[in-house]
């Protein structure tokens, strides 16, 4: 599993389409011609991914959408990026 | 959720995923039976306009977005336009015949707009035929050549075809000549009018021969019988027959929008409402949604059998003036499919 942390940037893969329909993230892998549908947390970190924000912001900005503690979700936020990029759906951006 | 079930979604709640654009009717080859309304005038949309217009579709989360014509490629700022659809995120296809897909202009189609998918269309296994319908000396030649130009470029593509008069002896040359390629080929049995009613291809419409020759052949070959999607997908199992206003528009080079690219009843335009507007306010969609509904009560009555016909209801308007009215190529096609299946005992595959 690729290692992050908070200052980590990343963004969608070069041959990755995604759009959230209904919730979820269709995520299309244009090399493998592969479709996948995507939870809802997923949409929501494929959004965040832009490049540009480091993980550190998208746990401000979802503390406060779920009004849930920072703390508690860095380690899932982290787990579940690092999952998206060792699948080559994320890369670490720069 | 499954991605079948996304599309079930998307046609029932009509949630727009895939557009088709007609970026111009400018073209290098005159195909005698070209589809486009070359007559049709208004005022073209700019380029300022569809980067606005994609934008729009992106908000809305649309997926799909098919680059067309015309010639897509004929438009002067394409590349412009395909590296914003890039850019946006788009799931981009380009539907091309293929005459300009060569050196600096190929790479950049790849580089700059990365297409999933590029559609040529084929329409003869020899160059007699083929030119007889392109109506060019050479285009033949050059498209096989442009083709392997793309393929060594390491862009996917597919070939399109539609059977005709001039080339149903060629079918199988056809399908020879892609799988010579490593090509996916779909081959449309069926020559539809213009799209301003104009039936004067239909005088080049396969036989009933030509077209049961190309199933026994396609079954063979376990190739696809039934007509895909414009964003490739296939059939969604709900209460209505298609997506067309349900999931999908396409949009011609001034700005009408249709239901689907079959289906020219424009339902708004884009010189006056945003896409938001159109899907959300207008009377004529709503009314086309209703339609596709009704359209597969109609194919139900068929039973098991209507799964064969193929039906389209943008077909049928132009047909027969009734977008609810099966019209005799779809029936035909629907009797032949069904002979070939029970020769070979096989299921069609769908693409």
């Amino acid at each position: 599993m690729i290692p992050l942390r908070e200052d980590s940037v990343l963004r969608p893969a070069p041959d990755v389409r995604f759009r959230i329909v209904d919730g979820e993230a269709v995520v299309v892998r244009q090399k493998s011609s592969e479709v996948l549908v995507m939870s809802e947390v997923a949409a929501r970190i494929l959004a965040l991914a832009d490049g540009i924000r480091p993980i550190g912001a998208w746990l401000d900005l979802l503390a406060d959408e779920f009004e849930v503690d920072r703390a508690s979700l860095e380690r899932d936020v982290l787990r579940f990026a690092a999952e998206l990029a060792g699948e080559g759906i994320l890369e670490i951006a720069g | 959720m499954s991605f079948t079930e996304v599309l079930r979604k998307t046609w029932r709640d009509n949630i727009l995923f895939s557009v088709l654009v007609e970026l111009t009717y400018r073209c290098n080859l005159d195909c005698f039976f070209c589809y486009n309304d070359l007559g049709l005038r208004g005022e073209p949309l700019s380029t300022e306009q569809y980067l606005r217009f994609f934008e729009d579709l992106a908000d809305l989360q649309v997926l799909n977005l098919t680059l067309s014509g015309g010639e897509p490629l004929a438009h002067p700022d394409f590349l412009k336009l395909g590296a914003r659809a890039r850019e946006l995120g788009f799931v981009v296809r380009v539907k091309s015949n293929g005459h300009a897909l060569r050196g600096e202009m190929a790479r950049r189609v790849r580089d700059e707009v990365d297409p999933f998918l590029i559609e040529v269309s084929l329409h003869g296994a020899t160059a007699a035929t083929h030119d007889l319908q392109t109506r060019v000396p050479g285009s033949f030649e050059r498209l096989l050549a442009n083709l392997r130009e793309v393929l060594d470029l390491g862009m996917r593509v597919k070939i399109n075809s539609t059977l005709t008069r001039w080339n149903e002896d060629e079918a199988e040359g056809m399908l020879d000549l892609a799988a010579s390629l490593g090509l996916p080929i779909q081959i449309d049995p069926e020559v539809t009018p213009k799209d301003d009613g104009d039936r004067e291809p239909l005088s080049i419409a396969p036989s009933r021969e030509g077209v049961r020759r190309l199933f026994d052949l396609q079954m063979a070959r376990a190739v696809s019988v039934a007509r895909g999607a414009d964003d490739g997908t296939l059939p969604a199992p709900v209460e209505k027959h298609c997506g067309a206003g349900s999931a999908g528009v396409a949009v011609d080079p001034f700005g009408n929008v249709y239901p689907c690219v079959q289906w020219r009843r424009a339902v708004g335009n884009l010189h006056r409402q945003s896409i938001g507007e159109i899907w959300t306010g207008s009377a004529g969609l709503q009314e086309v949604r209703g339609l596709t509904a009704e359209a597969k009560l109609r194919v139900d009555a068929f039973g098991p059998s209507g799964g064969f016909l193929n039906f389209c209801p943008g077909s049928a308007a132009v047909r027969t003036g009734d977008p609810l009215n099966v019209y005799p190529e779809a029936v035909l096609r629907m009797e032949e499919t069904e002979k070939a299946v029970r020769k070979k005992g096989l299921l069609p595959i769908l693409p």
